[in-house]
C-alpha cells in the first residue's frame, strides 16, 4: 500500500536525566498535564495532520510504552491500511541482530518497514517533546521548496543557544551549517528534532552511514552534517509555538506548570485535540473541604485537602488537611491526610503518608530543586523529602 | 462465560423524566457526570464476561445509538457475537411496547436463535452495579429455571417486590409500588434458562399479555415454576421521575453509593469523547462535587455534578445543580437545583432557581 508519507517515532531513548520518573518506563511513556503521557503528543499530530501510519521505535524499557500505544485506537490511528506499529529491534536470519545504536541506525534497521508503504517522505520525530504542530504544513513546505530534509527549527535565545543542535541559514533560504551544541553560537535557530526526508534519499544516506565505522549513527551528528557536505538542500522550517523538551526534572516540572495557563498550550483546542488513552475511572470529586485553585485535575481522583498551582494525574487521592503546591501528582499518586507535597513530582502510585512533607519552597540557594518521589514508593508518615531529593525507592526514606 | 446471553431492555421512556427523555430514552439519560444509565448495564455483562449482547430498542433511539455504537467502549464490537441492535421488525403497528414480555416477543425470532443455554434480562435503567457473575454462578449451581437479582435496600422509583422462603426461593411476585413493602425489591435483572424464556414468551403472546414480571413470571410461579433470588448488596435506584433523577445524582457525592456503583473491580465503561484535564482558576472555589474531565472551573461550585465539559465563568454562583455536558455558565450567573441538559448556554447575570422536589429543568441546546 503507496502512502505519500509515513512517519517512525523514536521513542526508544532512556531519558536518563529523569533519574528515578524512567527508572522502569520509556520517557515517551511518562505521564504530563493531567491525563497525557509525552508520546500523546506526536501521536495526535500525526493523526491530525493525516498521516496515518506511524512506526514506533522502542528499545529501552518498552512493556509500558508497549501497551500503552496498544493499537492506536485512542489517536484514531488503527485504520486497516495503516496505523501504528510498534518497532522492537529484532533478529534477521543468518544475522545476529542487534540493538539499535544511534536514531539513523534505528531507522536503518527498519527500512523494510518503511518500504512496505513506497513512501515518499519520511517524517522523523521523537517522544520527549510537548507541542502541536500541524506537519502537514511542514510536508507541503519541503515538497514546495524542492528540499530533499527539512528541519524543523525554532527560535531560541541567545544563551540558551548552546544546549542545542543549532542551524545557519543562508543567503538562498536553505540551510548551510549546522553545529551541535556550539559554544559559540551563529544563530538563534534550534532542531526541535523533527525531519522530514525524501525516502529514497534518506535511504542512500542510511546505508552509507551504516558502512562508516566512525559514525554514531545519529541524525544530529553524523546524517545531517553528511547530507550538508554533500550539497543536498535542506530547508529550515521555522516554527513559533509552544515547544518543550521535557527531558529533565526542571524542564518536565516548569512544562507541567505552563499547562495551567492556555496562552503557552491550549489543550482545550477542539481544532487539535490532544488525545490520550484513559483508565477507566468515575468523574472526579471534590469534598466539602476541598479547596482546588489554579490547577489541572483528572477523573479518578479524590479531593480533601488543598491543591494549587498543581498537576494532577488519573485517580491521584488527596486527603483532607493535606495541602499539594506547585507539584505534579502522576497517576494513583495518594497524599494522605495531613501530608505536605510542595514544589514536587510523586511518581505513579506513590505515597505520601499521614504527617511527612515532600519538597520545600525555593529558598534562593544554588542548591534548591524540585524534590521527586520515584514510582511505587512510600514516604513513611513524618518523613521529610527534602528539596531536590530524588527517590527511587521506599528503602530510602525509612523515618 | 460463553453459555449466557445478555438482553437489555432500552426501549422505555418514562414519562416522569419529561424534558429530560425528550428525543431519548431512559437508557440514554446522562448520569453522574460521564454516563448514560445503559452504561450500567452493559458494563455489568461485558464485566462478568457475558460476550454476546441484544440491545431492545423500539424509537427515540438516536441518542442511544450515537452512545453505543459498535459496542466497543464495552468490548463487546466482536467478530463473533457481541452486540446486536434489536429495533422491531416491520410488522409491529400495535405502537410502543406496555411491557418487556411484549418487546422480548417484539424480537422473538433472534430470542429463539440464541446459541446459548441461559439469558440476563436487564432493564437499561436500573442504576446498580451489580456482581453477575457471582448471580450467574449461583444461577447456574441453583438449578432453577430463573434467578432474580433483587435486594433488601429500598431502591429509589417504582419497583416489583417478592417475597421469600427457605434458601431465599422466591415465593410470591408482588405489584409495582414505590417504598418499602414486604420481601425484597426486584430489580427486574433475570437470569433465565432458555427454554423457560421461550415457554414464558409463548404464553404472554398467545394470552395477549405483555409484562414479563407480574404476568409471564408469575404464571410460571403459579404452574410450580422454580425460581431462586440473589440479592444485591450495594447501591440501587430505578429512574423514571426527574425528582429521582436529581436524588439519585446526588447520591453520588456521597462516598458509600459512589463506592458501590463504581467498584474498580467492575468498572463501569462508557464512550469516549478525549476531553483534556479539568482546569480550576485562580478563584475557583469547588466542594461536595462531581466533576468530569473537560471542565473549565472559575466560579463556585457547591454540591453540584458537572459533566464533560463544562464552563463556569469567573463570579458564577452553582448549588445543587447538574450541569450536562457543554453546558456553559456566564459571569455572575445564579443557579440552584438546576438540571441543564447538554449544550445549554447561561448566559452573565442570569438567575434561575429550582427547588430540591422540583428542580428546574432545562432543555438541551437552549440559550437563556
Amino acid at each position: 500500500m503507496k502512502k505519500s508519507c509515513i512517519a517512525m517515532l523514536l521513542a526508544g531513548g532512556q531519558g536518563s536525566r529523569l533519574y528515578a520518573l524512567t527508572a522502569k518506563v520509556a520517557k515517551p511513556n511518562m505521564p504530563f498535564g493531567g491525563k497525557y503521557r509525552i508520546i500523546d503528543f506526536p501521536l495526535s499530530n500525526c493523526a491530525n495532520s493525516g498521516i496515518d501510519t506511524v512506526g514506533v521505535l522502542t528499545q529501552y524499557q518498552p512493556l509500558q510504552l508497549n501497551r500503552y500505544v496498544g493499537s492506536g485506537q485512542p489517536w484514531d490511528l488503527d485504520s486497516t491500511d495503516g496505523g501504528v506499529y510498534i518497532l522492537p529491534p529484532y533478529q534477521s536470519a543468518g544475522e545476529r541482530g542487534s540493538w539499535f545504536s544511534g536514531t539513523a541506525n534505528a531507522i536503518y534497521q527498519n527500512m523494510d518497514f518503511i518500504e512496505m508503504y513506497d513512501p515518499d517522505q519520511v517524517l522523523i520525530l521523537s517522544g520527549d517533546h510537548v507541542y502541536k504542530m500541524n506537519y502537514a504544513e511542514m510536508l507541503r513546505a519541503h515538497r514546495a521548496a524542492g528540499a530533499g530534509c527539512t528541519i524543523s527549527v525554532i527560535q531560541v535565545s541567545m544563551e540558551e543557544a548552546p544546549r542545542f543542535g543549532i542551524m545557519n541559514v543562508g543567503d538562498d533560504g536553505f540551510i548551510c551549517e549546522f553545529e551541535e551544541k556550539p559554544a559559540r553560537p551563529k544563530s538563534d535557530l534550534a532542531s526541535m528534532g523533527i525531519y522530514i526526508f525524501d525516502w529514497k534519499l534518506l535511504r542512500r544516506y542510511l546505508v552509507e552511514d551504516e558502512a562508516d565505522p566512525n559514525s554514531q549513527k545519529d541524525f544530529g551528528k553524523n546524517i545531517i552534517p553528511k547530507m550538508l557536505a554533500a550539497g543536498e538542500k535542506l530547508l529550515p522550517y521555522r516554527f513559533s509555538g509552544y515547544w518543550r523538551d521535557v527531558g529533565t526534572i526542571t524542564s518536565l516540572w516548569d512544562a507541567n506548570m505552563d499547562m495551567l495557563s492556555d496562552a503557552k498550550l491550549n489543550l482545550f483546542d477542539p481544532q487539535w485535540p490532544i488525545r490520550a488513552r484513559s483508565p477507566i475511572r468515575p468523574p472526579h470529586y471534590a469534598g466539602a473541604g476541598a479547596r482546588i485553585v489554579h490547577s489541572i485535575v483528572t477523573e479518578g481522583c479524590v479531593i480533601e485537602g488543598q491543591v494549587e498551582n498543581a498537576v494532577l494525574s488519573s485517580s491521584v487521592t488527596v486527603g483532607a488537611g493535606a495541602t499539594v503546591a506547585y507539584s505534579i501528582l502522576m497517576p494513583g499518586a495518594v497524599v494522605e491526610p495531613g501530608a505536605v507535597v510542595e514544589y514536587a513530582i510523586v511518581g505513579e502510585n506513590s505515597r505520601v503518608s499521614s504527617g511527612a512533607h515532600v519538597g520545600a519552597q525555593p529558598d534562593g540557594s544554588e542548591s534548591w530543586g524540585v524534590a521527586t518521589v520515584g514510582p511505587d514508593v512510600t514516604v513513611p508518615p513524618g518523613v521529610t523529602v527534602p528539596a531536590s531529593a530524588m527517590i527511587y525507592d521506599s528503602s530510602e526514606v525509612q523515618p | 462465560m460463553t453459555d449466557v446471553h445478555g438482553i437489555v431492555y432500552a426501549y422505555h421512556s418514562s414519562p416522569g423524566l419529561g424534558e429530560l427523555t425528550r428525543g431519548r430514552t431512559n437508557a440514554s439519560l446522562p448520569f453522574a457526570g460521564r454516563y448514560r444509565l445503559i452504561d450500567f448495564a452493559l458494563s455489568s455483562l461485558s464485566n462478568a464476561g457475558v460476550r454476546d449482547v441484544g440491545v431492545i430498542m423500539q424509537r427515540d433511539y438516536q441518542s442511544l445509538l450515537d452512545h453505543v455504537a459498535s459496542g466497543k467502549a464495552w468490548d463487546l464490537s466482536r467478530r463473533r457475537g457481541g452486540m446486536r441492535l434489536l429495533p422491531p421488525f416491520g410488522d409491529n403497528h400495535r405502537g410502543d411496547y406496555s411491557g418487556t414480555a411484549e418487546a422480548l416477543n417484539g424480537v422473538i425470532g433472534y430470542v429463539r436463535g440464541i446459541p446459548q443455554e441461559h439469558v440476563v434480562l436487564l432493564p437499561a435503567d436500573v442504576l446498580c452495579n451489580v456482581d453477575l457473575a457471582a448471580a450467574i454462578q449461583r444461577h447456574l449451581a441453583g438449578g432453577c429455571g430463573v434467578t432474580a437479582v433483587c435486594t433488601r435496600s429500598v431502591p429509589k422509583g417504582t419497583h416489583y417486590r417478592c417475597t421469600l422462603g427457605e434458601n431465599d426461593r422466591v415465593k410470591r411476585l408482588l405489584f409495582r409500588q414505590r417504598g418499602a413493602g414486604p420481601g425484597v425489591a426486584a430489580l427486574e435483572i433475570y437470569i433465565i434458562r432458555k427454554d423457560v424464556l421461550l415457554l414464558i414468551l409463548d404464553r404472554c403472546a398467545q394470552e395477549n399479555r405483555f409484562h414479563f414480571h407480574h404476568d409471564g413470571l408469575a404464571d410460571y410461579l403459579a404452574q410450580g415454576g422454580s425460581m431462586d433470588a440473589v440479592l444485591h448488596e450495594g447501591y440501587a435506584a430505578r429512574i423514571d421521575n426527574v425528582e429521582d433523577y436529581f436524588s439519585a445524582s446526588m447520591d453520588m457525592l456521597q462516598p458509600g453509593p459512589r463506592a458501590s456503583l463504581f467498584p474498580t473491580d467492575r468498572p463501569v465503561r462508557t464512550k469516549e469523547r478525549s476531553d483534556v484535564s479539568t482546569y480550576y482558576g485562580e478563584d475557583a472555589r469547588v466542594e461536595n462535587s462531581l466533576v468530569a474531565d473537560g471542565c473549565y472551573i472559575e466560579g463556585t461550585v457547591k454540591n453540584c455534578v458537572l459533566f464533560r465539559g463544562v464552563r463556569v465563568a469567573p463570579g458564577a454562583v452553582l448549588e445543587n445543580c447538574i450541569l450536562m455536558q457543554d453546558t456553559d455558565v456566564g459571569e455572575q450567573a445564579a443557579l440552584k437545583y438546576i438540571i441543564s441538559d447538554k449544550n445549554v448556554s447561561l448566559s452573565a447575570y442570569v438567575t434561575l432557581m429550582g427547588s430540591e422536589k422540583l428542580p428546574l429543568v432545562i432543555p438541551k441546546n437552549s440559550a437563556l
